[in-house]
Formats: structure tokens, sequence, C-alpha cells
């Protein structure tokens, strides 16, 4: 059963008079579930893809369907509210608000989501020990590791049990061991919880362990190959 | 809601020194504003005791008519039963009965038109302070009797007449029977208030001395009441009218005698008013400023928050919430000190001997003590928090439009 379905995707940027077209004609499902990458070199459209998929963007032409919900007719308002309750999302450079704690920061989801204070503070505690940071709750970002950092990200990213989880290159900025140790815990939280995980990104270790590798050239898809 | 308050709060912190900046200008602003209005209000509070004091009192009973032409047709009677009733009326604290009328004061030097005020002296003393303000040295001293050949001027109409203690001037008048007449008196003693205007005008002699001048008998020009605070004037006033007033007499407050002094008091409080909105209007400027830099350095962390799902409504009250710590920490300092200077004031006074003369023009005294309101701390707070919000709007509204999308390519 697909999760997301995009038909026909065009995405044209005008940059100071000039058309560029990063996403020319995509057509792809992800299935619920699927621990999928996008790979390509850089200007390859896989940040665009996963924007507009996100809702981040809007496409030039084309459909994207996340769920049941067709995003090309959504408002703004709208596409914020879907972000928050049906999408998590992980950033290359961990973007945590830098004057919550670890605990706040996974707590932010929950609180706009409207869940009591009691049961949202149990909620991120319980992610963040899954995710290995036990010892970390009550440290502002500052006073943690790029790994810890991130391993936060994730937190945030899934303490709302969204659908879907975009993660755009999570582990660019991490060194390897910290990058592989942190594909794990995404893994296990792909197979525990069923959390459709697509991934962004440049990096082998990561192409190498996804159930499904979709390359980019040019705004076209060149290959998508399933493992699994 | 919490939360935003709480980022709000966090997020100034995270440029102390530049926050710091901004408190201290709101905090500055506060205390001018405090000091000024404390300083206004003081000097108000004593050109209107001042005016109560040597001249007004709180109430004055008159023959209809009086108080727009002092005429010595607009006499009254006041029988026992009427100063029986004024006697009576909660809340008074003393009268004293008065003959008023204009006049010429003459000496060998040189005349001056006067209004001259016959009184009681034993009542006068605990109705206006005239008492108080004569000299008592150097054979100085107030009217001794109801009906002596006695005069008490100020020092400064002294002066322009060439007179001294002791010495002798004619005082002229127009009689009920529309009759010059002139009469010697010694100058008993001499006075000075803090009303200018009113050491160039007044003089003083007994009560029954001015009534058998003016062939007036018994009746007289004006009851003025004091009352144990200027609060009740309005309540004592109604009774007073209720009590006394058979349809011939006005009652009057100090308020209707006096309708410039009032006029002078709003014109002071509308100036303060217009002090307030420059010094704060550079207070928006500096909050403004500050915030604008504050997101425009979170461009990129705002759009994090608006990308997992943060409404516009959430950043635009997070952006309020830092101004309105900013205001909030601003207000309650610049209140502590200026409170705190106002209390030190209000005790030791504001010295300004050297601009003494200045200060006789506005009758207020030349050692100005300061009066801090409740109302002006209520102001204070109002305006501060209406200028910080209006400083945050164009802050909050820009980093609540802020696009996820290209915050998050802004680094």
């Amino acid at each position: 059963m697909s999760i997301i379905a995009i038909k026909a995707l065009v995405k044209d940027y005008d940059v100071n008079g000039i058309a560029v077209n990063a996403v020319r004609g995509i057509d792809m499902t992800i299935d619920k579930g699927e621990f999928t990458a996008i790979a390509g070199p850089s200007g390859s459209g896989k940040t665009t893809l996963l924007n507009i998929v996100g809702g981040l963007d809007y496409p030039t032409s084309g459909s994207v369907v996340v769920g049941d919900r067709d995003l090309s007719g959504m408002s703004s308002s709208e596409l914020s509210d879907m972000r928050l309750n049906n999408i998590g999302f992980i950033f290359q450079a961990y973007n945590l608000i830098p004057v919550l704690s670890a605990l706040e920061n996974v707590e932010y989801i929950l609180l706009l989501q409207g869940v009591s204070k009691k049961e949202r503070q149990d909620r991120a505690r319980e992610i963040l020990i899954e995710v290995g940071l036990e010892k970390e709750i009550s440290r502002l970002p500052k006073d943690m590791s790029g790994g810890q950092q991130q391993r936060v990200a994730v937190a945030r990213a899934i303490v709302s049990e969204p659908e879907i989880i975009l993660a755009d290159e999570p582990t660019a900025n991490l060194d390897q061991k910290t990058g592989a140790n942190l594909l794990d815990l995404m893994h296990e939280l792909n197979r525990k919880k069923n959390i459709t995980f697509l991934f962004s990104t440049h990096d082998s270790m990561v192409m190498e362990r996804a159930e499904r590798l979709i390359q980019l050239s040019d705004g076209m898809i060149a290959s998508d190959e399933k493992r699994r | 809601m919490m939360t935003f308050i709480k980022l709000g709060w966090r997020n100034i912190w995270r440029h102390r020194r530049r926050s710091l900046v901004v408190i201290s200008s709101i905090g500055i602003g506060v205390f001018a504003m405090m000091f000024s209005a404390g300083f206004m209000n003081g000097m108000n509070m004593q050109m209107v005791e001042n005016t109560i004091s040597t001249s007004l009192g709180h109430i004055a009973v008159h023959s209809k008519g009086f108080q727009e032409n002092m005429k010595l047709e607009f006499n009254f009677n006041a029988d026992r039963n009427m100063l029986g009733k004024i006697d009576r009326t909660p809340r008074v604290k003393a009268w004293a009965p008065r003959v008023k009328m204009q006049a010429m004061v003459r000496s060998s030097e040189s005349s001056r038109g006067v209004m001259i005020v016959g009184i009681d002296p034993g009542r006068e003393k605990n109705v206006s302070k005239i008492y108080d303000y004569t000299r008592k040295e150097d054979g100085s001293h107030f009217i001794t009797g109801r009906n002596t050949d006695e005069i008490l001027i100020s020092r400064e109409m002294a002066e322009k007449l060439d007179l001294l203690v002791g010495d002798r001037l004619v005082v002229m008048l127009q009689d009920k029977h529309n009759e010059i007449i002139g009469t010697g008196l010694r100058v008993c003693g001499l006075y000075e208030t803090p009303v200018n205007s009113y050491d160039r005008f007044v003089v003083f002699t007994g009560i029954e001395k001015l009534q058998s001048m003016n062939g007036m008998g018994a009746n007289i020009s004006e009851i003025s009441v004091l009352l144990n605070d200027k609060k009740d004037v309005d309540a004592v006033k109604s009774s007073l009218v209720a009590g006394i007033d058979e349809g011939s007499l006005e009652i009057l407050s100090w308020k209707d005698m006096a309708p410039g002094l009032v006029r002078s008091i709003r014109l002071f409080d509308t100036m303060m008013f217009i002090f307030f909105a420059i010094i704060f209007m550079t207070v928006v400027f500096s909050i403004a400023n500050t915030l604008i830099m504050a997101i425009m350095e979170r461009f990129h962390e705002i759009g994090v928050m608006k990308s997992i799902g943060t409404g516009p409504m959430r950043i635009f009250f997070m952006i309020i919430f830092e101004a309105f710590n900013l205001g909030l920490i601003g207000v309650v300092a610049g209140i502590v000190v200026g409170m705190a200077l106002n209390f030190v004031l209000s005790y030791t006074g504001i010295d300004l001997s050297l601009y003494q003369e200045s200060m006789r023009v506005w009758g207020t005294g030349s050692v100005i003590y300061p009066i801090i309101r409740f109302i002006d701390i209520v102001n204070a707070v109002i305006i501060v928090f209406f200028t910080t919000f209006i400083a945050a709007l164009y802050p909050a509204v820009k980093a609540a439009r802020i696009k996820p999308l290209e915050a998050l390519h802004f680094i």
C-alpha cells in the first residue's frame, strides 16, 4: 500500500531570470514502512523532491499524494498541520531549538499537537531513553555532541509517531561511526514502529543500508533498486 | 502558551548585553517618566495647596454674583443659624468670615490698586496660612483685632510703596452709598506667601474695621471653609448647598473659584503626556531594532520551527512575549528606581531657590516635594506595554511570515 504517490512531478525555479529545472517529471510511489534513500549528486533534485513531499515547497506541475491527501490543493496552514501531525523531519544540521533542553525539544512537537504536559513529558523522556540519551535529557543542544544532537532530532521526529520521516542528508555532519549508529537507530525504529523513512543522501554508507535506493540525475529518476 | 513565554524569556538572554541595553533604555524612560510625573505632581499639588491656604479655602460661601463681580452689593448676612449649620457639617475643619472689596492704598511715595480683605484674626488663623506667612520680628505681627486701625501688607507691596512696619497708609474705597472714603491705617506687619500674584494685590485689615469703613454693617462677602481632607470637597459642597443655600447664595469649591488653576494643571498633565510620548518614541525604535536583529539572526531557526509545524500565530506570540519580557524587566527596574528617588526627594525636596522668583509666579514655593500617585505607576505600565507591543508588531509579523523553505536555506 503506497503512502506517497508522486505523478509527473515538475519543479522549475527562476534564479535571476534563468529557469532552472530542478525536477523534471518524476513518477514514483513509496509504500508504508519502506526505508528508502534518494541519492544523486548535488543539483540532482533530491532535496527539492523531499521538500515537496514534506509540503515545504509547491510543485510547478504534477501531483504528490501523502496518505490520502493531495498536497497540490492544500493551503500553507493545511500543509503546516500536515507537517506537524503526519511527517517527522530530520535535518542535516540537526536544527534543534537552542534555548530548549533535549527533553523540551522533543516535547515541543507534542506541545504543538496539544498533548497534556504530563503525557508529553513522559513520552519525550521515553523516546530519549530509547535513542540512548537518558543522561542528556536536561542538556541544552550546545552542551551535546553532533551525534547526540542528531539523536535528539530523531527523537523529535518520531515522538509524535508520524507516518513518514523525511531526512535530508542526516549523516552529512557526522563522523562515520556516529553516522552508522544513527542509521542503526533509524533502521530499528523503522522496523519496530513501521515508520516510513525517506532519506536524501550522497553518503555511500546510507545508500548501502537503504532497503530501496532511488538514484536521481538532472531531476529525473536514473535508477530505482529495491533490495528487500 | 507557557512554553512560548518561556521561549521568549530564554531568547532575550541569548544576547545578554544587547537585551540589557534595551532594558536599560526602557528603564531609563520609565525612570524619567516617574521622576517628571512626581515633580509635576508635587508642583501641581503645591500650587493648589498654596492657593487654597492663602486665599480660596476648600469651599467658599458667597452671595450670588460675587464670584463674577466682587461688588460691595453682593454681600449677605451670616446668621447664627447658618454658621451653626456649617459648624455641624461633617468633615469641616474650620471656617472664617471675610469682607472683600477693591480699594486703593496710598503712601507718601506711591499708590496701588488692591483687594482689601477684612478678617476675623482668630478664625483666619485656622483657615488660611496668612498668619504663618506673616513676619513676626522687627515689630511685624498679625492683625490683632476685628476692629483695629491695622493693615497687613506683603513685603513686596511695602517695598513698592516704600513703607515700613509702623508707617501709616491711606486706604481709599467706595462705600455702600458710592462715596469715596479714605481711612488712614497703620502697617502692623508684613507677609510673604509663595504666590506672587497674591502678594502684589491683597492686603488685610480687621473685619469690623472694613465693615465700618464701607458701611455694610454686619454683612460679609464670604465664608471660607477649610476641610480636613481636600478629597471631600464635592461631598461637603453638596451638603452645604442642601443645608444653607436658600437660593441667594453660591457655594463654590476651589475648582469653581480657580478655573485657571485647574486648566493649568490639565495643561501640565498634557505636557507630561507629550514628554512621555517623545521618550517612548525612542524606546519603540530601540525595541523594534533589537527584535528585528534577533529575528534576522534566528531566521533559520524560525524557519525550522515553522517547518516542523509551528503555526504563524505561535511565532507571532513568541516574538511578542520576547518584547513583553524586555518591557516587564525595564518597567519594574524603572519603577523601583523612580519610586526610590521620589521617596527620598519627597522628604528632602528639590531646592529650586535659584529660580525663586519664577517659582513664585507659579505659586509653588521654591522647594518642590515630588509625589507619585498610583495612577502614575499604572500609566507607566500601560504606556510601556503598549509601546512594547507597537514596537514588536512589525518584527512579530515579519517572523510569522517567514517562509520555512527560504529560512532553511538561510545560514
